[in-house]
């Protein structure tokens, strides 16, 4: 198990590495220039050339990634263009805001997604599978963006139920993590449902409602519990989609998260929030997904790792 | 309680929420050029001088100033000003101020202020300004610049976390990307502001999200509505809809070293192929007014010139003498920058095909959109420019010299750069004389195709009095109350 971690550790130093160099390559040869998008449109070549000095982005690619990963080890990412202050002092401001957004929209995607999902399964050809699978095909595919605004209109602007965007407190979380979890949502109640429906032809399940056992018990203790385990490795998945579908969800709500940062960042090519975000997202990807992989054992103690 | 029982007894009362489109990234004066971050700080800083709705350089810390000569400027300054630290505003606030801003090359605005040779005080409340040229729009550009304590050197990072102007707000706290918040300033010089005892300012860039927040009644107004959501505001009870020709011409410029459009003969066909009624009632839904001079109504130099006339069958005709009869443009747009140009875009290509130039059209991230303007990869490009500070000598200055044009739009003209020159002395009627024959030229060259002036539009509460909507997009709420 301990020389397993260590090798799935050493995989993530050497994932992340190749994240930062990607990241740091590809923000430097797509077109646009820094120290243009800072300066207003009417400022002479001269001012330009002259922040773009200042910004470091005169030295030769290599020497620039060189200084960059020097500075990351000692946790310094470097002074983000725009707000003239550390990267990740301007990522960390905002972490929390997405944080809290991808964790109500994993929460609703688990309760939601995994009780529709064992409704449908469990009262398979009724009315109650038909409106599970109409909620999730609708929740793949209306786009998020659509059904934001139409949140808002419908419980902010004409019941006035909710807030309409902003971060001011939970009120305000509930429009954005439904919007967020929509798809998510979507794909685990079905997975549920497909990965249930074939566990409950299982013999050993035959076996559990033979020797007396109650429904509840079958379903939820011996029959969810390994239809987890597929279920694990898309919900460790979607952490990405979370993450990923955060920026159009925070542009809708004016959710002032690392989503929103990076789209603003990218298009102002603030290339030290941009590095720093995208590393921090990775690190969460990669630790959350090997998480999951170590829960795996314990959902299925005969799986080991070695 | 006191506190309380002063500002209702001054009848100040109640908060205001406002919803900027554009987010605020720094709370130094002298480091954006962003006009949501000018509104904000506005509130916070107080600049020497304001400028009115109608262009007008009134005074705010500088009661009066003047030129001594082609080079140098007077202010004389107003007395008995606070910062919020209780610090006394004098002539070293400004020369703190002005020095830092030229010296500094880090901060967004210290090329402006490069031709600043000295700043000198007369005593306490005067200071001169002498320049490396005649800078006549000095006075102009000041309207942009808040006053700082000589005490921010100490620490400035530690002072713009938590900064002091003398402004009619005090700074209470920013959460990045979601909202700043101010409390009234008590002591502000001048009497009867602030008329509320707090404002804060929500940033909303999403215009849908926005409105959503003003017709839910989270916010008081909203600043950048674009016409296709006018009716549907007009039409939420308790919205109110104000709009006011804008500052901004909307200008297509060319790359003039491009053989496809060198020839005069050319951009005058296409400026004649382009109806501009069309787009300002079709497209623009009304929301934009003719333009008949590079510089808006208004401002010094204006000359009205007359509009531009639609003319396809005299445009065939210029195309063919100039023989361009299969003509392609590459119109360059950054992408969602102005409201519908998309539409207004394909509109013009479908214009222009009726005169048999064909048009392709490139939507591009604004990055990737100014690095092909730099590399000269485009024969037209979508763009418009608010004429800050309320003075056209930036737009010359940048766009028809050589210096300032050479990766732009290369446009080159000895007689236009001479008249540029000359129009930089403080006195308004040479500037007068000088820009209007600037406009005669470039209306007459046409290494531009001006469409049409923009129109500000707001929405705000019914409950909000006295607000004014700005041509200059600023959102100012000194003196505004709430119901």
């Amino acid at each position: 198990m301990r020389s397993y971690l260590l090798r799935r550790l050493g995989q993530a130093g050497l994932t992340l590495a190749g994240v930062s160099l990607l990241v740091f390559v590809i923000l430097r040869v797509i077109p646009g220039d820094p120290a243009k998008m800072l300066l207003p449109e009417g400022a002479p070549q001269s001012a330009v050339d002259a922040l773009n000095r200042e910004l470091g982005l005169r030295e030769p690619i290599w020497v620039q990634y060189g200084i960059f990963l020097r500075s990351v080890v000692r946790g310094d990412f470097g002074q983000s263009f725009q707000y003239r202050a550390p990267a990740l002092q301007v990522v960390v401001e905002r972490a929390p805001a997405t944080i809290q957004l991808a964790l109500a929209a994993m929460l609703l995607t688990v309760l939601v997604g995994v009780s529709l999902g064992v409704l449908a399964a469990v009262r398979r050809g009724t009315g109650y599978d038909y409106a599970g699978t109409v909620l999730a095909v609708l929740g793949q595919s209306l786009p998020n963006f659509w059904l934001g605004i139409m949140l808002i209109l419908l419980f902010g602007v004409t019941l006035r139920w909710l807030p309409t965007s902003g971060f001011q407190g939970w009120s305000y979380l509930v429009l954005p993590s439904i919007t967020l979890a929509a798809f998510p949502t979507a794909l685990v109640a079905r997975l549920t449902r497909s990965s249930l429906l074939e566990i409950l032809g299982q013999e050993y399940v035959r076996t559990g409602r033979a020797k007396g056992l109650g429904e509840r018990a079958v379903i939820w203790r011996h029959a969810l519990r390994n239809a987890m385990i597929p279920l694990l490795t898309v919900l460790g998945l979607q952490i990405g989609t979370l993450l990923g579908g955060a920026v159009i969800t925070e542009s809708i709500f004016a959710w002032p998260g690392m989503g929103k940062l990076v789209v603003d960042a990218i298009f102002f090519r603030d290339f030290p929030v941009v590095q720093t975000v995208l590393i921090i997202s990775a690190t969460i990807f990669v630790v959350i997904n090997l998480l999951i992989d170590l829960l795996y054992t314990v959902l299925d103690p005969r799986i080991r790792y070695g | 309680m006191v506190r309380t029982g002063v500002a209702r007894a001054q009848g100040r009362r109640g908060e205001i929420i406002a919803g900027l489109s554009e987010r605020m990234l720094t709370l130094d004066p002298a480091n954006h050029y962003s006009i949501s971050a000018t509104s904000v700080l506005r509130h916070v800083y107080d600049p020497l001088l304001d400028v009115t709705n109608d262009d007008k350089l009134v005074p705010a810390l500088a009661e009066s100033w003047r030129p001594l000569n082609n080079s140098t400027w007077r202010f004389t300054l107003r007395k008995g000003v606070s910062f919020h630290d209780g610090s006394p505003f004098t002539a070293d606030s400004v020369v703190f101020t002005l020095k830092r801003v030229r010296d500094n090359s880090k901060l967004i605005k210290a090329f402006v202020y490069q031709d600043i040779e000295d700043v000198q005080k007369d005593g306490d409340y005067a200071v001169t300004v002498t320049t490396k040229r005649p800078f006549g729009s000095l006075p102009a550009h000041l309207t942009m610049l808040g006053m700082l304590p000589p005490s921010a050197a100490a620490g400035e990072e530690a002072f713009f976390q938590k900064p002091a102007g003398t402004g009619p707000f005090r700074f209470v706290s920013w959460t990045h990307g979601d909202r700043v918040e101010l409390a009234a300033n008590a002591r502000y010089w001048k009497s009867g502001v602030p008329r509320v005892e707090k404002v804060t300012f929500r940033f909303i860039p999403e215009l849908s999200t926005r409105a959503a927040a003003l017709r839910a009644g989270e916010i008081h107004l909203i600043d950048r509505v674009w016409p296709d959501m006018v009716q549907t505001l007009k039409a939420t009870p308790g919205v109110k809809v104000l709009d006011t020709p804008a500052l901004e011409a909307q200008r297509w410029h060319f790359q003039l070293a491009r053989e496809t459009v060198k020839d005069p003969r050319v951009r005058k066909a296409i400026s004649l192929a382009v109806n501009r009624d069309v787009i300002i009632k079709d497209l623009l839904l009304g929301y934009a007014r003719p333009v008949v001079s590079p510089i808006p109504p208004g401002l010094i130099g204006h000359t009205n010139l007359g509009q531009k006339p639609y003319d396809p069958a005299k445009a065939r005709q210029l195309l063919k003498e100039a023989g361009q009869s299969n003509l392609t443009l590459d119109f360059v747009l950054m992408k969602d920058l102005y409201p519908k140009q998309l539409e207004i875009a394909q509109a013009v290509a479908a214009m222009l095909g009726e005169v048999g130039v064909k048009v392709n059209i490139r939507n591009l991230e604004i990055a990737t959109a100014r690095e092909q303007r730099t590399a000269g990869n485009y024969d037209l490009f979508y763009s418009g420019w608010a004429h800050m500070p309320h003075d056209p000598d930036w737009y010359f200055g940048q766009w028809f010299t050589k210096a300032g044009a050479e990766k732009l739009t290369r446009f080159s003209d000895p007689r236009v750069e001479q008249l540029i020159a000359e129009g930089r002395v403080p006195d308004p009627k040479v500037r007068q004389q000088k820009y209007a024959e600037i406009e005669r030229i470039l209306w007459d060259d046409e290494p531009e195709i001006w469409p049409y002036y923009s129109v500000a539009i707001y929405a705000i509460s019914d409950k909000l009095s006295n607000f004014e909507a700005r041509r200059d997009y600023y959102v100012l709420l000194h003196e505004v109350g709430i119901a």
